[in-house]
């Protein structure tokens, strides 16, 4: 996933005063007031702490509220809170809450049929927030609805699905009754698959997954609500004005590690507040929390007056540089590693906002994911044969040497990037670089809304440009098989989001038994992963920067922070007594 | 008469039609602006892709897709967002107006009495600084750009000195005033100075040359050959005469205000008027809202523009031959 308004990002050095004082704030994030157990999992539900109204702003409204479409990590937050599947991700702390448990389902799935049967057993005595009870035809019905409003992961997540494939070609009507077989007497839910799948358990996990009512509208549902079955219901949605969700009356918690009780009695969020306002907002005690990233120009007086209310956590996310392997000088590999040897990772952390807020990296997968291990071929000393273990510095001779044999010395080079302060900063440096080891680059800034799809597609002869990926669950799969396999190249479409084109028949074999392994090994299969990952860095199809942090600056009131590596601030933990 | 008002409505069809044609040509020759991508989602199979393309007509020819979005603006009255998907366009827009015109009404109020008032002083005082010292606020005023005063008197007035002089100020955004008239008027207060502060500096400076030059006039002269005291030539004469020119000003500039020309002061302060959905809609090539939002303000400034036309062709016979 791709964080939605990381174009808003805009953070400059001056964080780097910050550092002193984010000391005060815990990277561990579980501030004062939050006591958790030894498992992990958060203390029981206490009663004495419910109530208030909980207050956010953001600058626009996230789109759809439809959970079986929106894709952006603004709404995710609130799903959790709200709606629910069959599974969910844990409510824990750290790499707890990259943990997968029952939700309305009662146990984890048995798996059968060599990984392609799974069957769940339906929580009995849930209901819906119209007070309808939850069945399994409900659950059918949300897994047909998954393709017939066209959801953004249908072909990505949910192909491998019995029946899906006709489903795909064919939305409406859609009908899954060999893929989820369901038996109103005994409560089961069988999925069936085409081919056993590594990650399915993290997929039907996601809000793409939940579980709505059998009668919810059959196009994307907009604006209009549908109703939950979590601690929260939505009331009201006007994208131009604010979203409003209240307890939800048929709410009872079932599981306290997927679904607990949530604390605050409404939750209001307003849209129209520029990124400054929200900072004012949240000082001020206003709101409690903003959703877009930061301005620079006020890191500097929420590190040193409120530092102790800055929260600031490691993402699984990277900023990284697609290099276009099918177009000159990038289809040359020494130009490619060239690009990769000449990149300060420094330089780029610190424009992001110091290393606070970012870390430098040079393998695929981000650090604290799984499949990551600790190494650095781009670096000085480091070579794609023996790679250092951690980036420590440019090697801007070999990169100009690398250029040199590669026989692109000289050639224009265009960098295509957001139009957004620190995007065109970097790509400002990156054009800096380019021009050090041989090359005549020109800068491309675009608006930020339509950079992402305009990279893609290959008619626009996109050369290098800069991008980020936020994981959408933790499986090594979506970094690496996602983003670099052939799979994922559609030459000429703007859906193309193997930026990079590049293809690498012998890789995806690769990527695909590591699927495989995973079903049946996961630590196995991660180190194959990790050799994978080693392997495409070698081949160079990018330059991985950095991998950037989550900064939370919340207001005084608000108490009992915890942070998911899934969903990011836990919403419905927050106290405000 | 009627068939020069006839012809002044044809032309206002025409030139709405213009605008929307135009609106529509350049969002689609943006290049890597088509939409279908971004309504589909990240990384969506490419048959989901085709699906968004036949559900929001973006496989059809542009002349076609025209038509289609003018019938769901026009007739149907059911266009929707692209990025909002759902959301539909109208209502949005007429949400937004009370709003605006809370806006516009407000810093309207205060600039005609501020421009009114001071321009009369500048122009008749007979203290020598008096006058520079008004002429030099009002370039000030003009001068200063609207996001940039707004940002810092909410600097001041939300930040800095918000725990003790300005303790009463609600936060930032609007709510109706229906809803709550006292947190109405006080989220107003400083949306209504920022906005009116630049048309007041222009007020001031308009008013006091023309009532500069009217003093000039043969009938001012023969009004002081006839004894007329110096006040009643000034209120009477120069002032009222010089209003005529701030009456059709105004008329032009409320008209733009209200359609949407008070954009940056909207998002400043957070109201979520006709401004800051135009302004939303553009930084998301939202072109549903887009063509909504121009459509208006563009109805506004030719409806504005006929209706003087009209009015100067009641006033004048000659202009009716045109």
């Amino acid at each position: 996933m791709r964080k939605r308004s990381i174009i808003l990002v805009s953070m400059l050095a001056t964080a780097t005063l910050l550092l002193s004082a984010c000391g005060g704030s815990s990277d561990s994030n579980s501030s004062a007031g939050s006591d958790t157990t030894t498992k992990g999992s958060f203390a029981a539900y206490d009663e004495t702490k419910a109530g208030g109204i909980l207050k956010f702003v953001a600058a626009g409204a996230g789109g759809t509220l439809d959970p079986k479409v929106n894709y952006t990590a603004q709404y995710w937050q609130l799903y959790q809170a709200s709606y629910d599947g069959l599974l969910a991700f844990k409510y824990a702390d750290d790499e707890g809450s990259f943990e997968v448990v029952p939700d309305l389902a009662e146990a984890l799935p048995e798996i059968t049929n060599d990984g392609k049967t799974l069957t769940f057993t339906l929580r009995k005595g849930i209901k819906f927030s119209d007070g309808t009870d939850v069945t399994v035809a409900d659950v059918k019905a949300s897994f047909e609805r998954i393709f017939t409003v066209s959801s953004p992961t249908a072909g990505g997540f949910y192909n491998g699905i019995v029946g899906a494939d006709a489903c795909l070609k064919k939305p409406a009507g859609c009908k899954l009754d060999a893929g989820v077989v369901v038996d109103p007497a005994t409560n089961s839910v069988v999925i069936n698959l085409i081919a056993p799948d590594e990650t399915i358990i993290s997929k039907l996990a996601v809000p793409h997954a939940v579980i709505n009512p059998a009668g919810s509208p059959t196009t994307d549902a907009g604006t209009t609500i549908i109703p939950t079955t979590g601690p929260y219901m939505y009331k009201s949605y006007d994208p131009n004005k604010s979203l409003i969700m209240v307890r939800n009356p048929y709410f009872k918690e079932w599981s306290h590690d997927a679904q607990p009780q949530g604390y605050p009695d409404e939750i209001h969020y307003t849209f129209g507040l520029t990124a400054t306002a929200q900072v004012t907002a949240v000082e001020n005690d206003q709101a409690n929390w903003g959703y877009d990233p930061i301005p620079s120009d006020r890191l500097n007086e929420i590190g040193t007056k409120y530092a102790d209310q800055v929260h600031v956590n490691p993402l699984t996310a990277m900023w990284y540089l697609p290099m276009n392997v099918n177009l000159a000088p990038f289809n040359n590999l020494k130009a490619r590693q060239a690009v990769n040897y000449a990149l300060d990772r420094a330089a780029m952390v610190k424009i992001f906002g110091g290393d606070k807020l970012a870390a430098p990296v040079c393998s695929f997968l981000p650090p604290g994911f799984p499949g990551h291990e600790d190494y650095c071929q781009y670096t000085v000393g480091g070579t794609p044969e023996a790679p250092a273990t951690a980036w420590t510095a440019p090697d801007l001779a070999k990169a100009k040497a690398l250029v040199e044999e590669s026989g692109t010395k000289g050639q224009a080079v265009g960098i295509v990037v957001s139009d957004d302060e620190v995007n065109k900063q970097m790509g400002e440096y990156i054009q800096s670089v380019l021009n050090q080891i041989g090359y005549k680059a020109t800068l491309k800034p675009i608006s930020g809304n339509i950079q992402f799809t305009y990279i893609q597609n290959t008619k626009n002869k996109v050369q290098i440009s800069l991008s980020q990926w936020y994981q959408d669950y933790p499986a090594a799969s979506d970094f690496l098989y996602i983003l670099l396999s052939c799979g994922s190249f559609t030459p000429g479409s703007d859906s193309s989001i193997n930026m990079a084109g590049y293809c690498n028949k012998a890789l995806d074999v690769k990527m695909q038994k590591a699927m495989d392994l995973g079903l049946t090994d996961p630590a196995a299969a991660n180190k194959l992963w990790a050799s994978i990952d080693k392997e495409v860095m070698a081949d160079a199809p990018v330059a991985v920067a950095f991998t950037p942090k989550q900064l939370d600056f919340i207001s005084k009131s608000t108490k009992n922070y915890h942070f998911s590596k899934q969903y990011k601030m836990f919403v419905s933990q927050i106290q405000l007594k | 008469m009627s068939k020069f008002i006839l012809k002044r409505i044809a032309a206002m069809i025409f030139v709405l039609f213009s605008i929307s044609v135009l609106v529509f040509l350049i969002f689609f020759a943006t290049p890597g602006v088509d939409p279908a991508a971004r309504i589909a989602g990240r990384n969506a199979d490419q048959l989901t892709l085709q699906q968004v393309r036949v559900s929001f007509e973006l496989d059809k020819p542009l002349p076609l897709r025209y038509l289609s979005m003018m019938r769901h603006l026009f007739i149907s009255q059911d266009l929707t967002s692209y990025v909002n998907r759902g959301a539909k366009v109208l209502p949005q827009l007429f949400q937004a107006i009370p709003a605006t015109l809370s806006l516009v009404f407000g810093a309207a109020l205060i600039w005609l009495c501020v421009g009114i008032f001071l321009g009369i002083a500048a122009a008749s005082s007979k203290r020598k600084w008096m006058d520079p010292t008004i002429s030099f606020l009002g370039i000030v005023g003009i001068s200063l750009p609207v996001y940039w005063l707004g940002e810092v008197v909410n600097l001041i007035t939300q930040s800095k000195l918000h725990n003790s002089v300005f303790s009463w100020l609600p936060p930032l955004g609007y709510v109706p005033l229906t809803q709550d008239p006292l947190g109405w008027f006080l989220r107003m207060i400083f949306p209504w100075m920022t906005l009116a502060l630049l048309y007041a500096g222009i007020y001031i400076r308009v008013l006091r040359s023309e009532i500069l030059s009217v003093m000039k006039e043969d009938y001012i002269k023969t009004e002081r050959a006839k004894g007329a005291s110096e006040k009643r030539i000034l209120y009477k004469h120069a002032t009222r005469m010089s209003l005529i020119t701030i009456v059709s000003l105004f008329g032009l500039d409320f008209g733009a205000l209200v359609g949407g020309s008070a954009l940056l002061t909207e998002v400043v302060f957070g109201i979520q008027g006709v401004g800051r959905l135009t302004f939303s809609a553009l930084q998301n090539f939202d072109l549903p809202v887009i063509m909504a939002t121009v459509m208006y303000a563009s109805f506004f400034v030719v409806l504005a523009n006929a209706i003087v036309d009209v009015v100067y062709a009641l006033l004048d016979p000659r202009v009716r031959r045109v």
